[in-house]
């Protein structure tokens, strides 16, 4: 296959963008909800 | 948790289908034979990034009618979602026109256009960044937001009406005229993963979005009950210490 | 009060109050003249290339100078908070947008009457006969300017780094405009001198919609 390797790239790119971003966005999640628990308890204690 | 998880599988497997159709089943183009398959990519990713700035225009609207802040997430998380597929768009089409045309960047219309959109939206970001009221936060970048995409058509249409004044190398050109029927279904099915696939991100990112204004809610309730709670904690402490010093 | 009548006085207020120092007016001028000047040591303008770059670089330095002169606009009324003021007087807020917007469309008008004169005889381009088009060119240019430039300096005004801010929300913005502007003074500064109707009405298109959109946007705009 010609030019393979920017084809190939280009593909790569694709998905690595979107998976880098969804894991960013999937590991903000569990932090926030840890610290919204961290903050209820906080709350809690009143 | 269910739903989502068999969502999750069902868009991977469309992923899947699609990239094999693209890479394998797609017939090979006359001039640019394997490398013209990016343009199934290339295409979807900006076709992903108008339906996430529409999702953007239609929440930065809603918010400001509404007033209610969960619009402002939808806002925000449509902006971000869509300069991510603004950035793949403008990843992929240099990759396609270096070893086709020999240049990495032109100047033609689409890919300009896509630049200053990508420009347009990031200011959006960094103007939310700057802004520390989170009311003068929402409302003022969804005026932004509407701003910028009432300037969309009008970018389009200038570099559009400019460079046919000044013609160029046309990256994406002449594919959309006369499509191969395998490669429009192709295309299709392309178009429809990379769209499911930018959904769950942005479903997501709003979650996210949704989350930290909770946070943000307790941490003010927190703030302003503050001389309580410590009172209370340190008077608990006291209490214990005088017990244990009693003992 | 009509909308009109209180966009005046806020006009006037504005115009007032520029007149009294003129430090905004002086300083847009000079640094417009800078960006001409720095521009002719990038390359060497013979007279072919200023028919084909001069109108560009015209513009170029309007926006420039202009982000820069249109940040004070509402930045000044943050200092001691007469835009709340503003705010509690019986008129609509588009009353007072619409009163900042013609301030700032004056001011930057007066700005380019001296700088255009100066920039044809600096790049040796002729202006007899296509005077008061190019007037039309340069107002429909500044009316879109100052309209988008307003809204943004309301909006930056809220945040840091606002100096920084408004060029960066206000000029990707203003790519189409530029590109119309610049075409159609082009138009007028070539051999034969032509008003180009497709960008004349792409200018007064663009300055339709977002004045528009000022007046549907502009309580949010100015709330508490």
């Amino acid at each position: 296959m010609k030019n393979f390797e920017f084809l190939f790239t280009a593909w790569m790119v694709v998905w690595a963008v979107f998976f880098v971003y969804e894991l960013s966005v999937a590991r903000r999640i569990t932090q926030t909800r840890e610290e919204i628990e961290r903050l209820k308890q906080q709350l809690q204690q009143r | 948790m269910k739903a989502r998880s068999t969502l999750t599988a069902l868009v991977a497997l469309l992923i899947f289908c699609a990239g094999y159709a693209a890479l394998f089943l797609a017939p090979d183009e006359a001039t640019m034979h394997a490398i013209q398959r990016i343009f199934y990519f290339h295409v979807a990713s900006w076709n992903a990034m108008f339906c996430a700035f529409f999702v953007a225009f239609y929440a930065s609207v809603a918010y400001l009618v509404t007033g209610k802040r969960k619009w402002d997430a939808l806002g925000v998380s449509g902006v971000e979602v869509g300069v991510i597929c603004c950035t793949i768009g403008l990843i992929t089409g240099p990759l396609w026109a270096r070893p086709v045309w020999g240049i990495w960047w032109t100047w033609d219309a689409k890919l300009t256009s896509t630049f200053i959109l990508w420009l347009l939206f990031i200011a959006y970001l960094l103007l939310r960044g700057l802004l520390e009221d989170p009311e003068k936060k929402a409302s003022l970048s969804a005026i932004f937001a509407i701003f910028a995409s009432l300037d969309i058509p009008l970018v389009y249409l200038a570099n559009r009406l400019w460079r046919t004044q000044h013609p160029q190398p046309v990256i994406a050109g002449g594919q959309g005229s006369g499509l191969d029927p395998t490669m429009s279904k192709v295309l299709l099915l392309c178009l429809l993963a990379i769209f499911c696939v930018m959904i769950l991100v942005l479903v997501d990112r709003y979650r996210l979005e949704l989350l930290r204004n909770e946070a943000a809610e307790l941490k003010f309730e927190i703030e302003s009950r503050g001389p309580d709670a410590l009172g209370v904690a340190s008077e608990g402490a006291a209490t214990r210490a005088l017990q244990k010093g009693g003992q | 009060m009509t909308t009109v009548r209180a966009a005046g006085i806020v006009l006037a207020k504005e115009l007032r109050l520029e007149f009294r120092t003129r430090e905004l007016l002086t300083a847009t001028v000079i640094f417009a003249l800078v960006v001409v000047v720095l521009f002719s040591f990038a390359f060497d303008p013979t007279a072919a290339e200023s028919r084909r770059y001069g109108p560009g670089l015209l513009w170029i330095a309007f926006l420039f100078a202009g982000s820069l002169m249109l940040n004070p606009s509402f930045a000044r009324e943050q200092n001691n908070e007469t835009l709340d003021a503003l705010r509690m007087a019986p008129i609509s807020s588009f009353a007072i947008l619409l009163g900042k917007i013609l301030a700032n469309f004056i001011f930057m008008s007066l700005a380019e009457l001296v700088l255009v004169p100066v920039f044809a005889v600096l790049y040796n381009l002729s202006l007899a006969g296509i005077v008061w088009r190019l007037i039309l060119v340069l107002a429909l240019g500044t009316l879109g300017l100052t309209v988008t430039g307003t809204v943004f300096s309301a909006v930056s005004a809220h945040a840091r780094m606002r100096e920084l801010l408004l060029p960066l929300l206000l000029l990707p913005l203003l790519t189409p405009l530029l590109i119309a502007a610049v075409e159609s003074t082009a138009s007028l500064f070539a051999e034969q001198p032509a008003l180009d109707r497709t960008w004349l009405a792409f200018l007064a298109g663009f300055d339709i919609v977002f004045l528009t959109a000022t007046w549907l946007l502009c309580d949010h705009l100015l709330e508490e």
